[in-house]
């Protein structure tokens, strides 16, 4: 006599569940919706922390920038640098280019504008950045062909022209070489002399990079910098390095404190852990509200399995004179509510998977699909089932016979 | 079979004790055919559930084929109430949504019987109580008569050594009621103990030995010739 063998429970559960098919989908439902909401949303987090990762990966390694002017808002870099003022001076630049070797390894300056730039008939919208030789080292973004300009370009301010690959593919035909091409920026002709490597972000590759000689002379009038690029010697002493030219510059602009200052440095490890910090948070947040959603589903559980419990007491009776034992009843609710949990589960991961996977190929959203999500929604979603299916199913298994049979 | 010594059976009621059977002795041989009979409240039908092993004494002794029951966990009066009672209601106690041979086939599952086993022997007790062709209908596409013998080959199907019947012709009409006794008889006569518990005193009569009670007490135990109707 043998045991009560899972299958039956099986049996009796699927047999149950089949006969009410649209509240079962109801209540599977829940679940369903929590799972995938917990998938899609940690994908969606995941894709945004990776979309900043890479966004500041691409800026350069061990980088600091000084900006001219305040602070603004929040964040400390600055996407858009074409409405900056520029506050440096050659002094400032040269000063940062006087630092030994094992303090800078480059320094460029860097001051930009929107422009219009032309090429025959055809024309498209870039930022237009002027520079010197050092940008392409410290932001790690280098022509894929044709080449950077020299210093003696600087030198000469000669009208040449680094393009980047999204003004190259929005000017040129595919495959035309550009190379000796006359190009209009603003009205002013330019010689394309190379090709920017792509880099993904919209904003990096719709970029032209002209002498800030040149750009000075044609493009802004001034004779300052919006901000000076800097690649620190290493990345421990970066912090330092930061206080230090702070402190010089603010000694050589004649200002006492940060607070009064005409321009502040930004630190590349500060973007970093702000970045992430920010879209750990954001993930976490995500992933809480889906979890809440999954508890809710769960207690949906529980409420049908109640109802369950109570309409079929005499049912319950009737097995126990037949000699259904706690367990055999138990084992039979609990079945049926793990059943719908992990049947919610399962079609939630389906529809997660497909709804992060569509707002990524649709939604032009960043989605970073883990398998430790699916694997804890869907673990979450089996432990609900238990928990929440566990007390209907122990209220079941606790009745007593004669009173169930009485039920009516 | 069944032996019933000093048994008593009390519900506590707020702060009233509530004796439903008073220090009982009763015994059952095997292959008797026991009519007990009382009005209702008169304690018939706890006396029943603990002979269905559905409820514990509060004192006294009760040894079902020679085991004691009283120091049973539920789980083992549940494995006795599987092995060797079969329970007859009046209301049938079917499940609705099952089909008869699938209603009988249920103690055969919690017997641990495998499924082909189990089919063959569900389909062969239906055969006995002549509901052949009836197999495959749900409870509420039978008559009462049907659903009664349905009910009662489900009780017989792990060949239990007695049958337990509460009221089994209460919710049918004289004619089926009688056929349903006379499968009775013939079921006794193939060696089941049969107990029925009734407030009828024509149904009752229908039994070998009938046995009397009245506010928790035996009143007469007889056999059914010498009972004075």
């Amino acid at each position: 006599m043998k045991t009560f063998k899972f299958t039956e429970s099986l049996k009796m559960s699927l047999r149950s569940i089949t006969s009410n098919k649209i509240r079962s989908f109801l209540t599977a439902l829940g679940v369903m919706i929590g799972v995938a909401a917990v998938i899609t949303l940690v994908a969606l987090g995941n894709g945004s922390q990776k979309a900043v990762e890479t966004s500041l990966q691409s800026l350069g390694s061990n980088l600091l920038i000084v900006y001219s002017g305040q602070p603004k808002g929040p964040s400390l870099v600055r996407r858009n640098t074409t409405n900056i003022a520029p506050a440096l001076s050659k002094d400032d630049l040269e000063f940062i280019k006087s630092l030994p070797e094992s303090m800078v390894l480059h320094a460029a300056p860097e001051s930009s504008a929107s422009g219009q730039v032309k090429y025959g008939n055809t024309n498209t919208g870039a930022t237009v950045v002027g520079t010197d030789t050092g940008y392409a080292a410290i932001r790690n973004f280098h022509p894929i062909y044709g080449s950077f300009f020299t210093q003696s370009d600087i030198d000469a301010r000669k009208p040449v022209a680094v393009i980047g690959s999204q003004v190259y593919k929005d000017l040129f035909d595919s495959g035309f070489d550009p190379l000796g091409q006359k190009i209009r920026i603003n009205g002013i002709g330019f010689k394309v002399i190379g090709i920017m490597e792509e880099k993904g972000s919209s904003s990096t590759d719709t970029q032209v990079f002209i002498p800030i000689s040149t750009f000075q002379k044609y493009i802004s009038g001034s004779s300052k910098y919006a901000l000076i690029n800097i690649q620190a010697a290493n990345l421990e002493t970066m912090r330092e390095l930061q206080k230090f030219i702070e402190d010089e510059l603010l000694h050589m602009h004649r200002i006492a404190s940060m607070d009064a200052a005409d321009f502040y440095i930004a630190n590349q490890l500060d973007l970093l852990s702000t970045m992430e910090g920010v879209a750990g948070t954001f993930t976490l947040l995500l992933a809480s509200i889906a979890a809440i959603s999954l508890i809710v589903g769960g207690i949906g559980i529980m409420n049908i399995m109640l109802v369950a419990v109570t309409e079929r007491t005499r049912e319950i009776g009737i097995r126990m004179s037949l000699g259904a034992k706690s367990k055999d009843i138990l084992s039979q609710f609990l079945t049926e509510a793990i059943i719908l949990s992990v049947g919610g589960g399962l079609i939630g991961i389906f529809i997660g998977i497909s709804a992060a996977y569509g707002a990524n190929r649709f939604g032009g959203m960043a989605s970073v699909i883990s398998v430790q999500s699916i694997l804890l929604a869907f673990g979450f979603a089996v432990i609900t089932g238990l928990f929440f299916g566990g007390y209907p199913a122990y209220q079941a298994s606790k009745l007593d016979p004669i009173e169930a049979l009485r039920y009516e | 079979m069944i032996k019933i010594k000093n048994l008593s059976r009390y519900y506590q009621m707020g702060p009233t004790t509530v004796k439903a059977i008073d220090d009982i002795d009763l015994s059952i041989g095997g292959g008797e055919f026991v009519s007990i009979i009382g009005p209702s409240g008169s304690g018939k039908s706890t006396l029943m559930n603990i002979i269905g092993c559905l409820d514990s004494p509060t004192s006294g002794t009760y040894t079902l084929a020679g085991e004691e029951t009283a120091a049973l966990s539920k789980d083992m009066l549940a494995e006795i109430r599987n092995r060797h009672i079969g329970f007859v209601f009046q209301n049938f106690n079917l499940l609705p949504r099952e089909s008869a041979v699938e209603n009988v086939e249920l103690p055969l599952i919690y017997a641990g019987v495998p499924v082909k086993e189990r089919r063959q022997r569900a389909l062969e007790i239906l055969k006995r109580v002549d509901l052949e062709g009836r197999e495959f209908h749900l409870p509420n596409e039978l008559s009462g008569g049907q659903r009664q013998r349905v009910a009662i080959a489900r009780a017989l199907a792990v060949n239990p050594k007695i049958l337990l019947a509460d009221e089994p012709t209460g919710a049918l009409d004289t004619k089926t009621g009688a056929q349903i006794m006379d499968l009775f008889r013939e079921l006794q006569s193939e060696g089941v103990t049969l107990i029925m518990v009734t407030h009828d005193r024509d149904v009752a009569a229908q039994g070998k030995r009938i046995v009397e009670i009245r506010d928790g007490h035996i009143l007469t135990d007889v056999p059914a010739e010498e009972w004075e109707k």
